[in-house]
């Protein structure tokens, strides 16, 4: 046998025990299913409390500005690791909901604070004279700001938001804490139950890596058909 | 048709307007004229209330409306606005720029709007352009449109914020052309503008400001001709 045979076939009989063995790709399958299903749930729950959030801060009105503030803080300056089982195992404690409902609340919670900046500045990116055209026609501060403010600040938010869709995937790699048995918490472990490393991580990082460039795809596409409208 | 009374606005400490008593009747064309910083900006924005008034009192066709009390949306829409950055929204085209407000505002259907959008662009001789985006428009052509927006609601008094200042030189022409058929028209207009030429022709009223005050007012002849105030002798000495 030469070298590379050797080394080709070690690896199979790694991919083998690692994969195939016991049915072991099923727990990455189910894995996948888990992590897209937090992320969804998690990207919805986070785009509400953005735009919730993102009102607070641009109101005029003291104490929602005040509420505002201090949830981008908090959010921001502690570890998602830590907010996920404060919630998980404090705040819903008692209550009877589905594991991964939980943890998407947790994650939604968070990205909710990033969202909020996203679109806060995306509205802050239109020039004033749009608010002000609006409302020299009589439109109220709703009526300009649906029809005429966010009509055009969506085009400036909607890359920034992919691009937090994507961050927030990447951070459900911790639901594992919390006991749900995502891609990365597979792939680890099926590494336990192995004793191989090498296999079941890269596979993870490969599967993620796949999973995220599809969704790159389809959000460019997605991107490049919104500027479709844009005649400048 | 608009009555000021002592109107005093300040940001923070800066005192841009430092008390002005005017009265604008019904179809007169009031041109004001003055050095920058001078608050004739600020006095056209506070007239709609884009400004809101440290002092004073406004009245619209006898209604104070510098009251919390107000609808301020009710009392826009009796006053066109066009701004010296023309301010089309450029996610619409030139006719749903046009018929954004009046459809919205349930001041007309859908059906309506579109043909008096029509009838508008006609009049600025933009017809070819109704279905055209802000951005493939000249200067001048957005001016005019933004002009015909602010028609579409039907206004009793149309303010004009330098609306020629942003443009080339060669398209200030046009804009003032459709200025000047709509002060024939009767239409009650207050026009902040540096075009002493235009001020001359088509004014009723001339106001000089200046720190914030209205240092003189009178017919184009009186102030272009004879200025009694000495800065408005110094700034006319200046533009003209």
């Amino acid at each position: 046998m030469t070298g590379f045979q050797a080394w080709a076939s070690n690896l199979s009989d790694l991919f083998y025990r690692c994969f195939i063995k016991e049915d072991r790709y099923k727990l990455l399958v189910s894995g996948i299913g888990v992590t897209i299903k937090v992320s969804l749930l998690a990207v919805v729950i986070g785009i509400l409390i953005g735009m919730l959030i993102a009102m607070c801060n641009l109101s005029k009105r003291k104490p929602l500005k005040l509420i505002g503030g201090i949830y981008t803080d908090i959010i921001r300056g502690t570890p998602s690791v830590t907010q996920l089982m404060i919630i998980y195992f404090v705040i819903f404690a008692t209550v009877n909901l589905d594991k991964w409902i939980i943890a998407s609340i947790a994650f939604g919670v968070n990205s909710g604070a990033y969202v909020s900046e996203i679109i806060r500045a995306g509205i802050m990116s239109i020039d004033k004279g749009q608010t002000e055209a609006g409302r020299s026609l009589g439109l109220n501060a709703f009526q300009t700001m649906t029809r005429i403010v966010i009509p055009q600040a969506v085009k400036n938010i909607f890359p920034a938001l992919c691009n937090e869709f994507i961050v927030l995937i990447k951070e459900t790699a911790i639901v594992g804490y919390v006991g749900l048995m995502d891609i990365q918490k597979a792939g680890d472990f099926i590494k336990s139950a192995t004793f191989i490393a090498f296999m079941p991580l890269i596979g993870t990082a490969i599967i993620y890596y796949v999973l995220i460039k599809m969704l790159t795809l389809l959000l460019n596409r997605i991107e490049s058909s919104l500027r479709k409208s844009d005649v400048r | 048709m608009i009555k000021v009374k002592n109107l005093h606005k300040k940001f923070d400490s800066l005192t841009v307007l430092d008390g002005i008593d005017e009265h604008i009747t019904q179809g007169e064309v009031v041109v004001i004229i003055g050095p920058s910083g001078s608050g004739k900006s600020t006095f056209l924005r506070c007239l709609n209330l884009l400004e809101d008034v440290t002092e004073g009192e406004i009245y619209v066709d006898d209604e104070l409306i510098n009251s919390p009390k107000v609808n301020v949306n009710k009392i826009r829409q009796k006053m066109g606005m066009v701004f010296q950055q023309f301010n089309l929204f450029p996610h619409l085209t030139i006719m749903e720029n046009i018929t954004l407000a009046p459809v919205l505002l349930k001041k007309m259907t859908k059906e309506e709007a579109i043909k008096k959008g029509q009838e508008l662009l006609e009049r600025v001789n933009l017809s070819e352009k109704a279905d055209a985006y802000p951005a493939q428009l000249s200067g001048g052509q957005k001016q005019r449109v933004a002009i015909a927006r602010a028609l579409a609601m039907n206004p009793e008094i149309m303010l004009f914020d330098e609306p020629t200042s942003a443009l080339d030189p060669e398209m200030v022409g046009e804009v003032l052309d459709v200025m000047k058929d709509l002060a024939k028209s009767g239409m009650t207009m207050v026009i902040v503008t540096h075009e002493m030429g235009f001020a001359r022709e088509v004014a009723t009223r001339v106001l000089f400001i200046d720190q914030g005050v209205v240092m003189e007012s009178g017919t184009p002849e009186e102030i272009f001709n004879n200025p009694q105030n000495e800065r408005t002798q110094l700034f006319l000495s200046k533009v003209l």
